[in-house]
């Protein structure tokens, strides 16, 4: 992935010239160490790359499964409806739960001199990406089982990614930095997020109104999902006001969570 | 010349707490107690300054715990230091510790990948080292295995030959050239050598102090923290015996309850030690069991030490060498750990060394002796040239001699060409 430049051809200054030598080296740095992660997510095992596929498959069809032959909710392409809001949930929710022992799993990067810990955060996050881009084409061939042909709406969904990214990033410094000190925190954010995949409209569709309604959204994924729902499987534009204002805070987090990971962040490689 | 590291006043506090609680529970408990207090600061680096000029060597030496590998990884960029400041002109790429730096999951190959990418490569650069390095480490069969497979010689190897090739400005190693066999150390030397002329700054420790002697341009002496002695090899290796022998001292004072004790009676020469463990006795004999310590030049000789241990020692390093006014030390054997070796060390045996030939040049030689504790931190006890030991030559009437330490049977022939 080797971007070659020439300071001449380009006519830039040396800082220029460096300064871009040095984001075409984070650059490679992050995508080598993407690869790396991924890999390392899936060797070993026998269906590999399949498996982060399959999970949300399984938890489609168990769910499917309860809430149209059990439960009996009366959703139009049930399952469909399930899985555009399941992708994200999934990216969320496995980005977070492999911060906690985010440290202390890549010990060997922390230890190499001039390594800066923060890009393994962002590392995490995009490789949990992968998966949920993989399962894209899924989505919409099952989209088109049931006969549903949507708008395809590419802008949108770039920037509920970036939303998304931004959100995860910052939550993943705090649970990153925090879990090397206090082990409890990987736990807890295990089971906050499945108590949260219960709260956020996945397999549902929100009708509340009122106090209650003020208080499910004060959880960050709820507008998110509701947004990537409209782009995917509705083919609408989402509620852009709400979204806007999570975008703001998402990028809040961000800042804050890269805060409290800088100012501990050298206590972190020592206690190592 | 230009500096390549610069180290400012530079101090390191490590918080040490007593029951240091790992989960959000044992803080609150504690917090509850009031039992917070007893942080306690550990300063590994106390006020530490020294710079090192372009493409020299430098040797850090010092006992466990006296700051090496918390300075080491100071100037890697890992943490920062509590107080002071460190320069460093150029790349710094090291090899800090075996079982770090690699993933073990991942094989040879793809560390090699990773490493290269952090030092700021492209594909194509490290594909185009990839091989210089397999083939240095000699790791063709194994490099598309997972590192975890890989036996300490192995992971030496290529963790070696992956930081010098790729060519950064400082190199970094940490007790890396006691592993891995006699040829690949010469190997490694080899590699230094000509890192070192091409202008390069290295920093090494290592516990052999004779590589460091012959490796190194400059030593730093660590003691609890402190630097305190930077300069040649020769005198700094000299300082950091001296602080062994203060340190033993120290630990007498402590033992004797704070107030020294009289100074150990030696007929000649001089004893040095904590006597937590005592050579009691020394008997000295040649190969036919004769009391004696006067031997022929290349004939054997047997030292027999009487030991008692108080407890709660339970084992000990023992050597015995030979040592000359003249010449120093001729050779010294040891035993790292006799429990190790003999399998138990009661509190009180007799251990023997047996030297089939000593092929030492006829003349006078002392005999020392040493029980150290397994870490040789200190000296339990230690007899220095309380012992003589008499060389004679063999009355052989070739008309030839021979000097020095080691006595060689050379034979010497005349060949006449018509």
């Amino acid at each position: 992935m080797g971007l070659i430049v020439s300071k001449q051809e380009l006519n830039l200054t040396s800082e220029e010239y460096a300064f871009l030598m040095s984001m075409s080296h984070y650059f490679n740095l992050v995508w080598h160490l993407v690869k790396r992660d991924f890999y390392l997510r899936h060797t070993g095992s026998a269906l590999g790359v399949l498996w982060s596929l399959l999970v949300p498959v399984a938890q489609l069809g168990v769910l499917s499964f309860t809430f149209s032959s059990v439960i009996r909710v009366e959703t139009a392409d049930y399952p469909a409806f399930i899985y555009s809001a399941l992708l994200p949930w999934t990216w969320f929710s496995s980005s977070l739960s492999s911060a906690g022992n985010l440290f202390f799993t890549h010990r060997d990067l922390l230890r190499r001199p001039a390594f800066p810990p923060s890009v393994l955060v962002i590392v995490n996050t995009l490789s949990h990406l992968i998966p949920f881009l993989l399962s894209l084409p899924l989505l919409y061939g099952l989209m088109g089982w049931y006969g549903r042909f949507v708008m395809w709406n590419p802008v949108t969904l770039l920037c509920l990614v970036l939303i998304q990214g931004f959100l995860i990033i910052g939550l993943s410094f705090v649970i990153a930095t925090w879990n090397v000190f206090y082990r409890d925190i990987a736990p807890l954010v295990g089971t906050v997020l499945s108590l949260l995949f219960f709260l956020t409209p996945i397999f549902y569709r929100p009708m509340v109104e009122g106090e209650y309604r003020l208080l499910l959204e004060l959880n960050p994924m709820v507008t998110l999902i509701n947004s990537y729902r409209a782009v995917l499987f509705e083919g609408t534009y989402p509620e852009w006001q709400p979204l806007i204002l999570i975008g703001g805070i998402s990028i809040l987090v961000c800042g804050l969570g890269y805060f409290i990971y800088k100012r501990q962040v050298s206590d972190v490689v020592d206690a190592i | 010349m230009p500096i390549a590291v610069n180290v400012e006043n530079v101090s390191k506090r490590f918080r040490v707490q007593r029951n240091s609680p790992m989960t959000l529970r044992g803080y609150v408990q504690q917090l509850l107690n009031r039992k917070l207090d007893r942080v306690s600061n550990f300063w590994a680096l106390r006020d530490v300054s020294f710079t090192v000029d372009n493409g020299r060597v430098l040797g850090i030496i010092g006992h466990n715990g006296a700051g090496k590998s918390t300075l080491l990884r100071l100037l890697c960029g890992l943490g920062r230091p509590t107080s002071g400041r460190i320069f460093n002109d150029g790349q710094v790429s090291g090899i800090l510790e075996l079982g770090g730096g690699f993933h073990s999951d991942l094989t040879g190959r793809q560390n090699i990948a990773t490493i290269g990418i952090l030092n700021g490569m492209t594909k194509s650069d490290w594909r185009a080292r990839e091989q210089k390095i397999i083939a240095f480490a000699e790791m063709e069969e194994f490099i598309d295995q997972p590192v975890r497979t890989y036996s300490s010689g192995m992971y030496v190897r290529l963790a070696f030959a992956a930081a010098t090739e790729f060519d950064p400005a400082i190199l970094i190693l940490d007790e890396v050239l006691a592993v891995g066999d006699q040829r690949f150390q010469k190997k490694c030397l080899d590699r230094i050598a000509t890192f070192r002329q091409a202008g390069k700054t290295m920093i090494v420790t290592s516990h052999d102090a004779e590589q460091i002697q012959s490796l190194c341009d400059e030593v730093l002496v660590l003691e609890e923290g402190r630097a305190m002695m930077h300069g040649d090899p020769k005198s700094a290796l000299s300082c950091y015996y001296d602080l062994m022998r203060q340190r033993t001292d120290k630990r007498i004072a402590q033992l004797s309850g704070g107030t020294a004790v009289a100074a150990l009676i030696a007929n000649q020469g001089n004893r040095q030690g904590t006597q937590e463990a005592t050579i009691s006795a020394v008997h000295i004999y040649d190969m036919d069991g004769r009391a004696t310590n006067t031997v022929r030049s290349g004939e054997g000789l047997v030292v027999e030490l009487e030991i008692r241990l108080m407890s709660p020692v339970r084992d000990a390093a023992c050597t015995v060498g030979i040592f000359s006014n003249a010449q120093g030390k001729c050779f010294e054997s040891g035993i790292p750990s006799v429990q190790a070796i003999f399998g138990s060390f009661s509190a009180h045996q007799t251990i023997r060394c047996e030297m089939k030939h000593l092929p030492l040049c006829a003349g006078c030689y002392f005999i020392n002796i040493g029980l150290y504790p397994t870490d040789w931190a200190y000296r339990y006890d230690f007899h220095c040239e309380m012992y003589s030991l008499h060389i004679e030559s063999h009355d052989r009437t070739t008309g030839t001699y021979t000097t020095g330490i080691v006595a060689v049977d050379a034979r010497w022939n005349l060949k006449t060409h018509d």
